[in-house]
């Protein structure tokens, strides 16, 4: 078998092929059969030493088959991100969205109360001290000033705590939303993935 | 030897060969026909698949004689999955002998 021969072989057996590709498969066989000749081969003894030119060409088409099946497989890959997505989507918008909103304003909420409660007993403990300076503004309602002192410290103290205790939860809460938002992160992404 | 395994080990030769340097596809097919009796043509399609990858990047330059080759560059990817093709070969080899040697004592 010569050149030529082999050549036509192989691109006989490169049909299904896409046309490109085929020209860049042949280049590579006419530069091995042009440097062999370079090198004082023969046609027939280089082209011997290559092999079947059938059975190469099925390896070709093989090959261009299999990529095609991965490529199909990235396109329903990416469908089925879609999917995972929009039904985490849905998830979100009928549970995760209403139960963090609630979640936010209770948040929200406790800490107004935690912060007035610190500021009520700081507003006493200043009103006791003022109180000689203002007796016309500022009334003591009756009640005695030592009463008032324990009462103003300890409303400040357990303010104080209230607020020490929302920081907390706070954080907590914000940690377990930045986990929830890596878990659909996570999901979304396993799916590509998979390709 | 087994036609499967010896294609698999042609892989491993292809990329060992061009962590040397880089060659064009004749002077590489003849590298290696040189070692392992296989059909020179098998190799093309290895290089091919090889390439698409992301193992190799090839590129033309001229040849003194004139038209130009096209030659084979082992990327970074390429010589990671050398290092990990070459470590399974290692371990597949001494088990082997391992294997052969207990037979033999037995």
């Amino acid at each position: 078998m010569n050149k030529e021969q082999f050549l036509s072989q192989l691109k006989r057996s490169l049909s299904g092929i896409p046309e490109q590709e085929k020209k860049e498969i042949l280049y590579d066989y006419e530069e091995h059969f042009r440097s062999g000749l370079e090198n004082g081969q023969e046609e027939e003894e280089i082209a011997r030493s290559l092999g079947n030119p059938r059975v190469l060409g099925k390896s070709y088409r093989i090959e261009s088959l299999l990529d095609k099946e991965r490529g199909g497989n990235r396109a329903s890959n990416i469908i089925r991100a879609v999917l995972a997505s929009l039904s985490l989507g849905f998830l979100n918008v009928i549970i995760t969205v209403p139960l963090f909103s609630g979640l936010f304003a209770g948040l929200v909420s406790l800490w107004a109360g935690a912060v007035s409660l610190a500021l009520s007993g700081v507003a006493v403990i200043a009103g006791l001290i003022l109180q000689p300076l203002f007796p016309a503004s500022i009334g003591l309602g009756g009640v005695s000033i030592p009463f008032l002192i324990f009462a103003g410290i300890g409303t400040g103290a357990l303010g104080l705590l209230s607020v020490i205790g929302m920081w907390k939860l706070s954080q907590l809460f914000f940690r377990m939303t930045a986990k929830y938002v890596q878990f659909n992160v996570r999901i979304i992404k396993k799916q590509e993935v998979k390709s | 030897m087994n036609v499967q395994f010896k294609k698999g080990v042609l892989e491993l030769c292809v990329l060992v060969v061009l962590c040397r340097r880089d060659y064009y596809g004749y002077e590489l097919v003849h590298t290696i026909s040189e070692n392992i009796d296989i059909a020179e043509g098998t190799i093309y399609p290895l290089l091919r698949r090889l390439t698409k990858e992301g193992y190799f990047t090839t590129y033309l330059r001229e040849s003194e004689e004139g038209p130009s080759r096209k030659y084979y560059q082992i990327t970074e990817k390429g010589q990671t999955y050398k290092e990990q093709l070459l470590s399974e070969w290692n371990h597949f080899v001494s088990s082997v002998h391992n294997l052969i040697r207990e037979e033999e004592s037995a």
